[in-house]
């Protein structure tokens, strides 16, 4: 062995004893929570599901807020984020933006994967229609959300309201489902829009949501919030995660996480579930590729 | 005292549970209440900690643009350690105004948590951010000045309880030095009461076991309870009762064999009939506790049998009465067949009514015959005893019947052993005068043929001297009359040396210088009998004597050994001493003694060498060492030689006759 090999081999040796993991493994995967409800309460729901992941792969999952809408996708890139739970509207933007892939998504307690967007006011506001809205202050969640502002924004255009602005006295845009429905049933705003998931979650928990507010418009259905990895995710890993949430819930583990979750378990999402939010973007005057979300 | 043992033990053991008991109680109450304060101390851990992470997220706020990126992980890590801190709070036992005081700030921290996710999603203007962001922060300082309002409190309470806790501890340490010095000293109590329980009645009865050791039988012990100690005591008297009963039958006994043993003593002096029988008569009474006794023996003369010996107040008519015929005797020893006769109730006599006169109005009566194998010797009767006669009481005058029968029987044999010994000793006598009569006759016979020899020369050469008319011839013949006279002069004289005794000389003599003197004067008549003198003398201390004739004695031995060694031989002389004697051996290799002769040789005019010897010269050599105090031995075989020892006392003779 000549002396320039032995030092190529040192090298090598070193090399490998300071960056081990980067090298050779996938160090962390993280994936991003776009905020649907209090973020603390929804990082607590998804703390089981890292860990049973983690535990699973092999490999530490890590879950973190990808604050507001608007940032997702910024968010995503800037921090070199592996996958994120989607929104409609965002993972529309996730597969033409990011040429994301839509892996699997939740079905409900009660079976179903989709949901509605949903119109309320407090009981006791008068309001009964879109003629009693005016000069009333409104709360989205987020211009980058089906379920919390482009259903809505449709719903009030095929009423005639072509300028939102000038219709409501105050528009607001609390950044997550739960925050709106809190901001209408604390008299912060007197018209919210919000995920009708994430409404009726709440409404178990806090009771005077029932009681106090009431369902002025229901959308149709959408697909629940989806997972996607990135594409250039190694396929391995990839189909890993995909198997992992698939058949979660065949074991009692995956099934306690799951209940965690709310939900009954994964199924494989595919580009066509989001069809029917096209309809919706039409009828919103909205053209996804060239959309200012932000 | 089971139940004593039983009860103090348990005392003991329920002290012993009590004062651990107290001392667990006490000990719990002490670490209940450090563990009350260390759980304040912990509770105010939990609550830095909640107030670190209230700050935490305020300093996140704070630090934090509108724009949250990466540090929301932050902010929601130290919300989520936060929310895990008012936790721990909510899941610790607190009284009702704590649990209040903590939701109330759980309820805050809901809404800070609210008020912060609200801010952190929420899509605005910078305005409506900044006041969000204001609100959250409100909620925050607001939920920090609950908890340093909680903190009071809570120190205060760790204060009062901090307090509490020492003063526990204080007065838990003294009620555990007192519930240990109390426990100490029942304990004591109860050991010192149950010992000395135990003890005493063990010393008492110690003490009674001495008593009886030392002598006291039947000494009771006065210890009564209701113990085991008090059933070993009454068992103890019992046994010193049951002793004591042992010990009269005893002493009863001794009493008895004691009166026998005098009894029997008298039975040695049985020759002095009449009083040893009355001496006897005394005796059985006072063994028997009887108030008569009487002794029957056969008369010889008037072929009867009558009392011989009494005792106690005997009538005459009851000594008439017992005396009997032969005939009549013999018919009541056969009706008894030969067994001691007993009549407690005199009414019931029947067989024996002879033996019970009526008119004597005795109490009771017993007897018992004295008999050998061919003769009935007699009867002793015993009669008014105070109560009845056992056969306890026939046994012994049995034992006293028959002794005395063997007793009279030894004394017949006697009387008639004395006669014939007084016959022997008058033969004896006769055959004794008789030997003296026929010793004088030989010696008188010895002695007239030894001066016979002489005379019977001197008459010869007396007579021829008559006749003759040479003087030459009867100077021959009057020289030859005055050696015979000479000799029969000598032999007159060795005969009067031997019948009267010569007084000793005594002086300092050394044995050893005197048998060489002896030897080296005989010394041609060994030389002459071819006879090898050997000489041995060892160290032997000098004794006291008459120095010419123990010469005499030593001359007379060697001169009997060169004669019995005609054709010569050897002659070993030898001294020595042998425990409190010098003795003085001459063995020769002559013919040596027959048994017969042997027995002879110390026989005046008794001598084996014809006209050589008088005969006297060892009876003399006898008699010397004798007055020596000493004696002569001879051992001798026939055939190979012959041994005299002269055995002489160092101490010297106190006498000298």
């Amino acid at each position: 062995m000549n002396r320039r090999n032995f030092l190529i081999q040192i090298i090598f040796l070193l090399l490998f004893l300071v960056f081990p993991a980067r090298v050779f493994a996938e160090e962390e995967i993280l994936i991003g929570l776009i905020p649907e409800e209090n973020i603390f309460t929804q990082m607590d729901r998804h703390r089981p599901l890292a860990a049973y992941l983690t535990k699973k792969l092999g490999t530490r999952v890590r879950f973190t807020i990808l604050s507001r809408y608007g940032d997702v996708l910024d968010r995503f890139m800037s921090r070199k984020m592996d996958g994120a739970f989607f929104g409609v509207f965002t993972s529309v933007l996730a597969m033409e933006q990011l040429n994301a892939e839509p892996i699997v998504h939740p079905v409900n307690l009660d079976g179903s994967s989709a949901v509605q967007s949903y119109i309320f006011v407090r009981k006791d506001s008068n309001i009964q229609g879109v003629q009693d809205m005016k000069g009333k202050r409104i709360a989205f969640v987020d211009k980058a959300t089906v379920t919390g502002y482009l259903y809505t924004l449709s719903f009030l255009r095929e009423r005639g309201v072509q300028d939102p602005k000038v219709f409501f006295s105050d528009i607001s845009f609390t950044g997550s489902h739960g925050s709106t429905i809190y901001a209408v049933l604390d008299g912060r705003a007197d018209i919210g829009t919000a995920k009708s998931k994430i409404f009726h979650q709440l409404a178990k928990k806090e009771f005077s949501i029932k009681e106090e507010l009431t369902i002025l418009a229901k959308s149709r259905e959408f697909p629940d919030s989806t997972l996607f990895l990135r594409k250039d995710l190694p396929p391995a890993i990839r189909l890993q995660i995909r198997d992992i949430l698939l058949s979660m819930d065949k074991d009692a583990e995956g099934r306690e996480v799951l209940k965690k979750l709310e939900s009954m378990m994964f199924v494989e999402a595919k580009k066509s579930d989001f069809q029917p939010f096209f309809e919706i973007a039409q009828k919103a005057g909205i053209v996804v590729k060239t959309y200012k979300y932000k | 005292m089971k139940k004593r043992l039983i009860y103090s033990l348990a005392s003991l053991f329920l002290l012993f549970t009590l004062g651990s008991g107290l001392s667990m109680l006490y000990t719990y109450r002490i670490s209940h209440d450090l563990e009350s304060v260390i759980n304040l101390h912990r509770i105010e851990i939990v609550r830095q900690s909640f107030v670190i992470n209230i700050q935490n997220v305020q300093s996140n706020l704070y630090a934090t643009g509108t724009v949250f990126g990466k540090e929301l992980d932050t902010i929601v890590d130290n919300v989520s350690a936060m929310d895990d801190s008012i936790q721990n709070c909510l899941n610790c036992h607190h009284n009702p105004e704590m649990t209040e005081r903590l939701n109330n700030v759980h309820n805050v921290v809901e809404q800070y948590k609210d008020a912060i996710s609200y801010l952190v999603t929420s899509t605005a203007n910078e305005a409506r951010i900044e006041r969000l962001k204001m609100v959250a922060v409100g909620i925050g300082d607001s939920l920090l000045a609950k908890t340093q309002e909680m903190a009071t409190i809570a120190d205060k309470t760790l204060r009062n309880r901090t307090i509490e806790a020492v003063k526990a501890i204080k007065k838990s340490r003294v009620i555990l030095v007192i519930t240990l010095a109390v426990s100490l000293v029942l304990a004591l109590g109860i050991a010192a009461t149950l010992t000395r329980q135990i003890t005493a009645p063990v010393y008492e009865l110690v003490n009674a076991a001495r008593m009886i050791a030392s002598g006291k039988v039947g000494y009771k012990t006065g210890y009564t309870d209701n113990t085991e100690f008090g059933e070993v005591a009454n068992s103890f008297n019992a046994m010193s009762t049951a002793l004591q009963a042992e010990h009269d039958k005893t002493e009863h006994y001794i009493e008895q064999l004691s009166g026998l043993y005098k009894v029997t003593l008298s039975f040695y002096d049985i020759f002095e009939m009449e009083q040893a029988f009355q001496e006897i008569c005394t005796n059985i009474s006072d063994i028997l506790k009887v108030k008569q006794t009487i002794l029957l023996l056969f008369d010889e003369k008037q072929k009867i049998y009558t009392p011989f010996a009494s005792a106690g107040q005997t009538s005459a008519g009851l000594r008439t009465a017992m005396q009997m015929p032969l005939e009549k005797v013999v018919d009541l020893y056969q009706k008894s067949e030969g067994r001691p006769v007993i009549i407690n109730d005199t009414g019931q006599a029947e067989l024996f009514r002879a033996l019970v006169p009526e008119e004597e109005h005795e109490q009771n009566m017993m007897l018992a015959w004295l008999n050998t194998k061919e003769k009935i010797l007699g009867a002793i009767r015993v009669s008014d005893k105070n109560g009845y006669f056992t056969d306890e009481d026939s046994k012994i005058l049995i034992i006293l019947a028959n002794h005395m029968a063997v007793a009279m029987e030894n004394a017949d044999l006697y009387r008639n052993l004395q006669n014939n010994m007084a016959e022997l000793r008058e033969t004896q006598e006769q055959l004794i005068q008789s030997a003296k009569l026929a010793a004088i006759g030989e010696l008188a016979s010895n002695v007239a043929h030894e001066i016979n020899n002489p005379l019977t020369s001197i008459i010869g050469f007396a007579e021829l001297s008559k006749e003759d008319d040479d003087i030459e011839s009867i100077r021959m013949s009057l020289d030859i009359i005055e050696k015979e006279s000479l000799r029969a002069r000598d032999i007159v004289k060795q005969l009067l040396g031997f019948a009267r005794k010569k007084p000793l000389h005594l002086t300092e003599v050394d044995i050893n210088a005197v048998v060489k003197e002896v030897v080296v004067f005989s010394s041609s008549q060994t030389r002459m009998g071819k006879v090898r003198v050997t000489e041995e003398y060892s160290s032997i201390p000098t004794t006291t004597g008459d120095i010419d004739q123990l010469k005499q004695v030593f001359l007379n031995i060697i001169t009997n050994a060169i004669h019995a060694m005609p054709d010569g031989g050897g002659l070993a002389i030898r001294t020595f001493t042998m425990g409190e004697y010098i003795l003085i051996s001459f063995s020769d290799t002559g013919q040596g003694i027959s048994r017969e002769v042997r027995h002879r040789i110390f026989e005046p005019f008794f001598s084996t060498k014809k006209e050589k010897g008088t005969g006297l010269g060892l009876s003399i050599s006898y008699r010397i060492i004798q007055d020596h105090l000493g004696r002569i031995d001879v051992e001798s075989e026939s055939g190979k030689g012959t041994t005299f020892t002269v055995r002489l006392p160092q101490k010297p003779p106190a006498k000298t006759a």
